[in-house]
């Protein structure tokens, strides 16, 4: 194996559990994936499923008074992150793997101007001057394409539009050339517009910079848009993996295809009688996490479940190359199709 | 800003009007007569009322106010009715050891009660919290005339490492003027201490849980750095608030702790006055706390606008 193909980032069965009031809840439960050098990797699912928890655990953000990494392993460049000392982990985080957050609004500090917030980080990790911190926070600002940057960079956050914050964050996130970049619903809070923009920018950047991006969303659009292969999560697990191609021409998984049935669809006619076919949602809700589920998460809203599914977990199983699938009755739902 | 200043200075003419006003009417609606307490205890009515026409008060007190109104707008706080000497210059001698009580006090509560509500609220609901609150509660609770007197007996009877009491001016030398301090402005500054700090830790936990301070943690700065400019910056407005209530506080606080250490300041006169029913001094006292007062709440409010870009006046 040449060191090329060798994963940048290594997340084996991963465990992040949260304490609360009610129990603990198995917020994230096995999860594994690998994601290349300069690779883009969707991570899919709906809220709460797990996919910004499995992002925090991976910079070991998990606040530890409520939660925790139980088990598994994350690998980055080959060295083990679970149990790394914090100090090693802050010389990690923001330098070599880095992260954006779903709301540009509140993500960046009120009270700091926009060069503080870039420079901090470069100083930080690259142990330049200040002022040439902040001569690669203008630099910076510029590459994410923000107007008469060296103005900008005394003014403060509350001065910027939405999707300048986050280009802003963008800056922040790949000012040291990261190895990756966690992006966790990096457009969900933009208008459709200004997310086109922020995916290219964050697209065109990768490129440039050669960071891979693990790319957080709900949204199947995005994924198509943006990744090269897809993780689909479900209540804490990954239920199929696949590259966008194959999930989208060939969604092996009961909970994907449901997903794939719920987007609303443009290019249906409408009947003589001016119906369209009703969006299809999935039946039934998600499982509480607080309660062990022994088999499959997602059987109790399947069609296709048996009492096998509801006793053992499936593992996830390579169907076709590269598209894995955590599935029992996969030949069932293929026919199915 | 400067607009700004000028303009809150001018607001608080109005201010000062009112106080001057109220003050004027209430020391004489106050039980008591200067003219009997200088006439003595077995003076006859004649001579309380000569006394009393020697020092005006025995014309409307309209026309008093009037003329101490006119005198004001000079500049001119009057005389003492027990001393004769000038108000002005009187509360002028005063001044610089209640000045120097309270920074000092200002001082040490804001050095403990920051870094105590810092770290509390970085170690919430763990053990360093609980005894930084545990502290901050005993502190809130003591009297200050208690601590005061228990501070004394450890420190200067016991072991004999600080004055008992009394004031040296800062002319006199900066240790023996800062020694006379200590005692005074810890058992002054411990109440005051217990506020900002639980204040502190409340509004820094309120931080501690933004977005913001997450993306700090994702940038793998330092603890200092996340705690002490992402976290205490933003959760500053409350905290200085507070500070500036607490000099209020602080004020009423001195005069018992001048009292108990025998600091010769306005604590002292204000209480000296009051008892003698000095009205000149009384008027001119009132008067200058409420424009100290009045100008502590402005310098906050222009606090303000330095810790928070998105306040502008």
């Amino acid at each position: 194996m040449s060191v090329d193909a060798v994963p940048v980032l290594q997340v084996r069965d991963l465990r992040t559990y949260f304490n609360t009031l009610d129990g603990v809840v198995r917020a994230v439960d096995g999860v594994t994936f690998d994601v290349g050098r300069g690779e883009t990797l969707g991570i899919v699912g709906e809220s709460g499923c797990g996919k910004s928890v499995t992002a925090l655990s991976i910079l070991r953000l998990i606040p530890p008074e409520t939660g925790r990494i139980v088990g598994g392993s994350i690998r980055f460049d080959g060295r083990e992150l679970v149990g790394l000392d914090e100090a090693e982990m802050k010389s990690l985080r923001g330098h070599r793997i880095s992260m954006i957050f779903q709301e540009p609004m509140t993500s960046l500090n009120p009270v700091l101007t926009v060069g503080t917030q870039i420079a901090e980080n470069v100083v930080r990790h690259l142990g330049v001057s200040w002022r040439q911190g902040l001569d690669r926070a203008r630099e910076m600002l510029e590459l994410v394409r923000i107007a008469d940057a060296a103005r900008r960079l005394d003014e403060y956050p509350h001065q910027l539009s939405g999707g300048m914050r986050q280009r802003v964050m963008i800056a922040i996130a790949l000012s040291c050339e990261p190895r990756v970049l966690i992006a966790d619903e990096p457009t969900t809070a933009l208008d459709v517009t200004i997310q086109a923009q922020i995916l290219d920018l964050m697209l065109e950047l990768k490129e440039k910079l050669g960071t891979a991006i693990v790319l957080i969303t709900h949204d199947l659009g995005v994924i198509a848009e943006t990744a090269e292969r897809v993780v689909v999560m479900y209540a804490g697990r990954k239920v199929e993996e696949a590259s966008v191609s194959s999930l989208f021409a060939q969604p092996m998984h009961p909970y994907t295809r449901g997903l794939m049935r719920a987007i609303p669809r443009l290019d249906i006619e409408a009947d003589t009688a001016g119906r369209r076919p009703r969006l299809q949602e999935i039946p039934g809700l998600v499982p509480i996490l607080t309660r062990p589920i022994p088999g499959c998460a997602f059987a109790d809203r399947c069609g296709f479940a048996t009492d096998r599914c509801r006793a053992e977990r499936p593992p996830s199983v390579e169907v076709r190359p590269g598209h894995e699938v955590a599935c029992w009755e996969t030949a069932r739902v293929a026919e199915a199709a | 800003m400067t607009a700004y200043i000028v303009r809150r200075l001018f607001a608080t003419l109005p201010v000062m009007a009112v106080v001057a006003v109220f003050v004027f009417f209430l020391v004489r609606f106050a039980p008591g007569d200067p003219a009997a307490i200088i006439a003595g205890e077995d003076a006859t009515a004649d001579a309380i009322a000569a006394v009393r026409a020697k020092l005006g008060l025995d014309r409307p007190m309209l026309e008093q106010f009037v003329i101490w109104t006119l005198h004001l707008l000079q500049g001119d706080l009057g005389v003492s009715i027990f001393s004769d000497l000038p108000v002005s210059r009187l509360i002028e001698q005063r001044l610089e050891p209640t000045v120097a009580l309270t920074f000092s006090t200002l001082f040490v509560a804001v050095a403990l009660a920051i870094p105590i509500g810092v770290i509390a609220a970085w170690k919430a609901r763990k053990l360093v919290d609980r005894l930084a609150m545990a502290f901050a509660v005993l502190g809130f609770a003591m009297p200050v005339f208690v601590l005061a007197y228990v501070l004394i007996w450890l420190f200067s009877v016991k072991w004999g490492v600080l004055p008992v009491q009394g004031y040296s001016p800062i002319s006199q030398g900066l240790w023996p003027f800062l020694e006379k301090l200590i005692l005074p402005s810890v058992a002054l500054g411990v109440t005051y201490m217990a506020l900002i700090a639980r204040i502190t830790r409340a509004s820094m936990l309120e931080v501690l849980a933004q977005d913001y301070i997450r993306t700090a943690n994702s940038k793998g700065l330092a603890t200092d750095r996340v705690l002490l400019l992402h976290a205490l910056k933003n959760a500053a407005v409350p905290i200085v608030t507070v500070i500036g209530i607490g000099i209020a506080l602080l004020i009423s606080g001195v005069v018992i702790t001048e009292t108990v250490f025998n600091i010769p300041g306005l604590g002292r006169l204000t209480v000296d006055a009051v008892l003698k029913r000095d009205y000149p001094i009384v008027q001119g006292l009132i008067l200058v706390f409420a424009a100290g007062k009045v100008l502590v709440n402005l310098a906050i409010d222009i606090s303000y606008a330095f810790l928070d870009p998105r306040i502008r006046y």
